[in-house]
C-alpha cells in the first residue's frame, strides 16, 4: 500500500498536466470559434483551387 | 474589376437543372415573379442576384451554388450607393475597423449579418480570389463577423466593402465602435466560460476519484497518512473551484443582496457554500469525508448549463441600437460642391440631399418643392406623407419619390428617433429574466431557510445535530434539482428554437410566456405586411383601359402612383401630360383621356359629384370609372393564428398607428372593440400600462421599429423580423416573419416547459430525500451513495435535454 501516496501524486500531475494543456489552447483562443471549423471542413481542394493558390504564391 | 472569361466552362449543377425548381430564383432560392434569365438560361429573381452570380461565374467560383443550394442572401430591393462608402476612405472611420495594422498589411474585422450556410463561409474565406489585394479572410459563422487581412498597398477598406456587397454579403457598418467591443467581450466571456468548466471538470472528477476510495474503504479507514493526504489533496482541489470557478454564482450573488433583492442565484450560492463549508469543517474537525465530490461535480454541471445557455446567446446579436438602421453617411452640399461626409459630421444647418429610398437621417426642413416621406419606421403609418417646401421632416423617415433637398435643423444623433430610442434604453433594465429569478429565487430561498430553521430548533439542544440537520436540508433542497432543471430546460429550448428561426433573449423569456394573458399585436409589419396591395373598385375595365390608367400613372413619382403603376408595364407613349404635384395627373394614351388623382381632383375634371373622400379616382374621357384603395396585405396564416391564441383562452388586441382603412380586412380576426387605429407610440403604452393595472399580463407582437416604448412596457414582447440580422434592442424574442404563424404552438411550449420543470423538480426532491434519509439510516453503504449523488445531477440533466428538445419538434 505504500506505493498508493506516489501513484496518487503521479496521476493527479499527469491530469494536471493536461488541465495546463487545456487552460493553455483556451487562452489562447482554440474554443473561441467551435461553429466554423465544422463547416470548413466540407469544402474539397478541387483542381481549380489549387491552381488558383499557386498562382497568388 | 471582373473580367469575364470565355474559357471557364461551368457544369450546371443538378439543382440549377433540376425542372421542379425553374420557377426559383438560382442565387437565393426565393420564387421568382418577373423572372430574369442569364446567358445560361438560368432563372433570377433580379438584377442583384444575376449580377452576383456573374462575378462568381466569371471567377471560376461556381462552387459555390454547389455546397448548399441557393444559399445567396436575396439582392432585391434599392442598394447603397457605391458613393455612401466614400466615408470609409476617412482614416478615422476606417480605424474603427481595424483590429491591427503594421504599416504593410491591415487586418479589419467586419459584421456581416447575411452569412448563414456552408457556402458562405466557403465564398467569404476565397475573397483573396476575386481581389488578389486581400491576403487572407476567416469567418466567423457563430458570431457572423469576417476577419480580412489585406496588403495596404494594393487594396483598401473601401475596396473590400464594395466586393462584399457586390457579392451579396453587405458588412453591417453602423455603430462599429462598440460591436467590436462586443464581439471582444463575448469572446472573453466564452473563453473564462471554458476555463472555468475545465478547472471544475478536473477538479470533480479526482474529488470523485478520491471520494470513491475513501467510501470503499468503508470503516476500516486508509489509514492516518493516507486519508491526511486525501483530505489535503480534496481540499486542494475544491478550493479554486470555490474560489474560481463558482465565482459567477457567488458574485452575482452578493450584488443582489446588496441591492436587496434576492435572485435565483443566491439559493445557488448559498446551497454551493453550505456544501463547500461544511465539507470543510467536516474534514478539518470530525475526521469525517464531506461532499466535496459532490460540491466539485454540483459546480460542474452548473457551468455545464451556463454554457449551454452562452452558445444560445452568442448566435443572437440583440444589442443592435437603432443607429445601425441609419444611413452611414450624407451627401451634404457645400459652396455648390456635393461631397459625402460620415453622419456624425452632419451639423444644424447643412444643406444635404436625401434620394429615394434612404432615411432621413436628421430632423431637418424641406427645401424642395415637394416630397413623400414614409414614416412607418417611426409612426406605424404605412402610407407616405406629403410634405410641401418649409415644412418639417423627422429623422427615421424613409423619402419615397424623387431625392428632396433638406436643411439639417438638428446634429444627426440628437434626433427625434434617436431620443425615442435613448428614453426607451434609459428606462430601468426591465428583463423579465430578473423578474423570473426574483420571485422564484424569493420564495425558493425563503421556503428552504424556513424549513431548515425549522428543523435545526427541533433539535436546538443538541448544537451539533442541529448545525447537521440545518445544512442537510440545504443540501437536499439545492443543489440539482432547481439550479440545474430550470437553466437547462430553458436553455436547450432556446437552442432548439433558434435552429428553427425563433431566437429568445434569455432563458426568464420563456417563464414569462407562460404567464401572458393578453396578446397584443401592432398592424403594419407584423399582422400584415410593410407592402400594401392596390385593388381596383369600379366598373370592369378593358384591358387596353388598363394599360392606360397604368401608363399615365407611371408618369408621377407619387407613391400610390407608382403602386398603381407597378404592375404591369404596358407598351405605348403617353402624351398630354399634367400633373398638379400631389393632386393628380391626367394625360393621353391612345386616345383615351385618363385623368388619376384624389376626389376634389376628379371631381374638379369630371365635373361629377363624388360623396366619399378616400382612394385614388380614375376617370377616362371625363367619366368616372372607379378608384383604386390601398389595403393591407394580412399575412398568410394569421386568422387561423389569432383565432388558434384566442382558444387557448388569451385576450387579442390590435393597436395599430395607422389609420382604420384595413378596419374591415382585419374585421374577422379581431373584435371591433379590440381594434384601435391612429395610435401614437405613447398612446400605445399607455394602453399597455392600462391592461396591466387591470392584472392582465401583456405579451407585445410588433416588428421592433415603431413600438419600441410599447415593447419596453409589455412584460414580454416579440418582434418579427423578415431579416434575423437586424434585431431590435427592446424585444425579448425575435421571431421570422414566416415563423409568426407559431406563436400559439410556442405559447403551449412554454406552457408545458414549466410543467417539465416542475416534474423534474418533484423527482429530484423525492430522490434526494429518499436517498440521503436512507444513507443517514445507514441502509445505503457511502459507495452508492457516492454514484446516486451524481446521477441524480445526471438525471435533471438528462430529463431537461431530452423534454425540452422533444417538445420542440412539436412547434415545426
Amino acid at each position: 500500500m505504500s506505493v498508493m501516496p506516489l501513484l496518487v501524486v503521479c496521476s493527479i500531475l499527469v491530469a494536471g498536466g493536461f488541465l495546463l494543456a487545456f487552460l493553455v489552447a483556451t487562452k489562447r483562443g482554440q474554443y473561441d470559434d467551435l461553429g466554423t471549423p465544422a463547416v470548413r471542413m466540407l469544402f474539397d481542394d478541387n483542381p481549380t483551387n489549387i491552381e488558383q493558390e499557386k498562382k497568388i504564391k | 474589376m471582373f473580367v469575364r472569361s470565355t474559357s471557364q466552362s461551368n457544369v450546371p449543377h443538378p439543382f440549377i437543372s433540376s425542372e421542379s425548381t425553374l420557377t426559383h430564383c438560382v442565387h437565393c432560392g426565393e420564387e421568382c415573379q418577373e423572372t430574369r434569365v442569364s446567358p445560361e438560361a438560368l432563372p433570377f429573381c433580379c438584377a442583384g442576384c444575376m449580377s452576383v452570380y456573374e462575378i462568381l461565374r466569371s471567377s471560376g467560383m461556381c462552387e459555390y451554388y454547389d455546397l448548399d443550394q441557393a444559399a445567396g442572401v436575396s439582392q432585391r430591393g434599392p442598394r447603397r450607393e457605391r458613393l455612401l462608402y466614400d466615408v470609409l476612405d476617412d482614416p478615422e472611420t476606417a480605424a474603427r475597423y481595424t483590429d491591427y495594422s503594421d504599416g504593410q498589411i491591415t487586418r479589419v474585422r467586419l459584421l456581416i449579418p447575411g452569412m448563414h450556410c456552408t457556402s458562405c463561409v466557403w465564398l467569404l474565406e476565397q475573397l483573396q480570389r476575386l481581389d488578389p489585394g486581400i491576403v487572407s479572410s476567416r469567418v466567423d459563422l457563430l458570431r457572423k463577423t469576417v476577419q480580412v487581412e489585406f496588403n495596404i498597398a494594393e487594396t483598401n477598406l473601401k475596396k473590400i466593402v464594395i466586393l462584399l456587397s457586390s457579392v451579396g454579403y453587405e458588412p453591417l457598418l453602423g455603430q462599429e465602435g462598440r460591436q467590436r467591443g462586443l464581439q471582444e467581450q463575448r469572446v472573453k466571456a466564452t473563453r473564462s466560460l471554458y476555463l472555468r468548466l475545465g478547472l471544475a471538470g478536473f477538479a470533480a472528477g479526482n474529488a470523485m476519484m478520491i471520494g470513491l476510495a475513501t467510501y470503499v474503504a468503508g470503516s476500516n479507514g486508509l489509514g492516518p497518512a493516507l486519508s491526511f493526504m486525501f483530505a489535503a489533496l480534496s481540499i486542494g482541489l475544491c478550493v479554486p473551484v470555490y474560489f474560481y470557478a463558482a465565482a459567477p454564482w457567488l458574485t452575482s450573488a452578493i450584488s443582489s443582496i446588496r441591492n436587496r433583492s434576492i435572485n435565483l442565484d443566491v439559493p445557488v450560492a448559498l446551497g454551493i457554500t453550505t456544501l463547500f463549508v461544511r465539507s470543510i469543517i467536516e474534514i478539518a474537525t470530525a475526521g469525517g469525508e464531506g461532499f466535496l465530490d459532490s460540491f466539485a461535480g454540483l459546480v460542474f454541471f452548473l457551468l455545464i448549463g451556463k454554457l449551454f445557455q452562452q452558445r444560445s446567446f452568442d448566435a443572437v446579436s440583440f444589442d443592435r441600437s437603432v443607429r445601425s438602421y441609419f444611413p452611414l453617411s450624407v451627401r451634404r452640399e457645400s459652396r455648390g460642391s456635393i461631397d459625402v461626409i460620415p453622419i456624425d459630421a452632419l451639423r444644424a444647418g447643412d444643406m444635404m440631399f436625401v434620394r429615394n429610398g434612404e432615411i432621413v437621417p436628421s430632423d431637418s426642413v424641406l427645401m424642395s418643392e415637394i416630397g413623400y416621406v414614409d414614416y412607418s419606421f417611426v409612426t406605424g403609418e404605412s402610407v407616405p406623407v406629403e410634405c410641401t417646401s418649409g415644412s418639417m421632416l423627422y429623422a427615421g423617415g424613409k423619402v419615397v419619390g424623387g431625392a428632396l433637398r433638406l436643411t439639417a435643423t438638428r446634429p444627426a444623433s440628437q434626433s427625434y428617433l434617436a431620443s425615442l430610442w435613448e428614453q426607451t434604453a434609459s428606462r430601468t433594465p426591465r428583463s423579465s429574466y430578473l423578474n423570473f429569478s426574483d420571485q422564484f429565487g424569493r420564495w425558493f430561498t425563503v421556503g428552504t431557510i424556513s424549513v431548515a430553521l425549522v428543523a435545526a430548533i427541533f433539535w436546538m439542544p443538541d448544537v451539533h445535530s442541529s448545525l447537521n440537520v440545518f445544512t442537510a436540508v440545504l443540501i437536499i433542497a439545492c443543489p440539482c434539482a432547481l439550479t440545474l432543471a430550470a437553466p437547462i430546460t430553458y436553455g436547450t429550448a432556446m437552442g432548439a428554437l433558434g435552429k428553427i428561426g425563433i431566437y429568445i433573449k434569455n432563458i426568464g423569456v420563456l417563464r414569462e410566456l407562460q404567464r401572458v394573458t393578453t396578446v397584443v399585436f401592432d398592424k403594419t409589419g407584423t399582422v400584415t405586411t410593410s407592402t400594401n396591395d392596390v385593388s381596383f373598385e369600379g366598373r370592369a375595365l378593358t384591358k387596353h383601359e388598363e394599360d392606360a390608367i397604368r401608363a399615365v400613372a407611371a408618369h408621377s413619382t407619387h407613391p400610390i402612383s407608382r403602386s398603381i403603376a407597378q404592375r404591369a408595364s404596358p407598351v405605348g407613349v403617353v402624351d398630354h401630360v399634367v400633373e398638379e404635384v400631389g393632386q393628380g395627373i391626367t394625360g393621353r394614351y391612345f386616345c383615351l383621356e385618363v385623368a388619376i388623382g384624389s376626389a376634389l381632383f376628379i371631381q374638379r375634371i369630371t365635373s361629377q359629384d363624388i360623396n366619399s373622400v378616400d382612394g385614388t379616382y380614375v376617370a377616362i374621357g371625363g367619366r368616372i370609372v372607379g378608384r383604386y384603395v390601398i389595403r393591407s396585405h394580412v399575412r398568410d396564416g394569421m386568422k387561423a393564428m389569432v383565432e388558434a391564441i384566442r382558444k387557448q383562452g388569451l385576450e387579442t388586441i390590435l393597436l395599430s398607428g395607422d389609420t382604420g382603412r384595413d378596419a374591415e380586412v382585419l374585421a374577422d380576426m379581431f373584435e371591433p372593440a379590440k381594434m384601435k387605429f391612429h395610435s401614437t407610440p405613447q398612446e400605445k403604452v399607455n394602453r399597455i400600462e392600462q391592461l396591466q393595472r387591470k392584472k392582465s399580463h401583456v405579451l407585445m407582437v410588433g416588428d421592433g421599429l415603431n413600438d419600441v416604448s410599447a415593447m419596453a412596457m409589455a412584460n414580454v414582447s416579440i418582434a418579427v423580423t423578415t431579416d434575423t440580422s437586424t434585431l431590435a434592442p427592446a424585444s425579448d424574442l425575435v421571431l421570422t416573419s414566416a415563423r409568426l404563424v407559431d406563436l400559439p404552438a410556442l405559447l403551449t411550449y412554454s406552457n408545458t416547459l414549466n410543467r417539465l420543470i416542475w416534474a423534474t423538480l418533484l423527482c429530484t426532491m423525492v430522490y434526494n430525500v429518499a436517498g440521503l434519509t436512507l444513507a443517514v439510516s445507514g441502509i445505503l453503504t457511502p459507495v452508492s451513495t457516492a454514484i446516486l449523488m451524481p446521477a441524480s445531477s445526471l438525471l435533471v440533466i438528462g430529463i431537461s435535454v431530452f423534454g425540452a428538445k422533444v417538445l420542440s419538434r412539436r412547434i415545426s
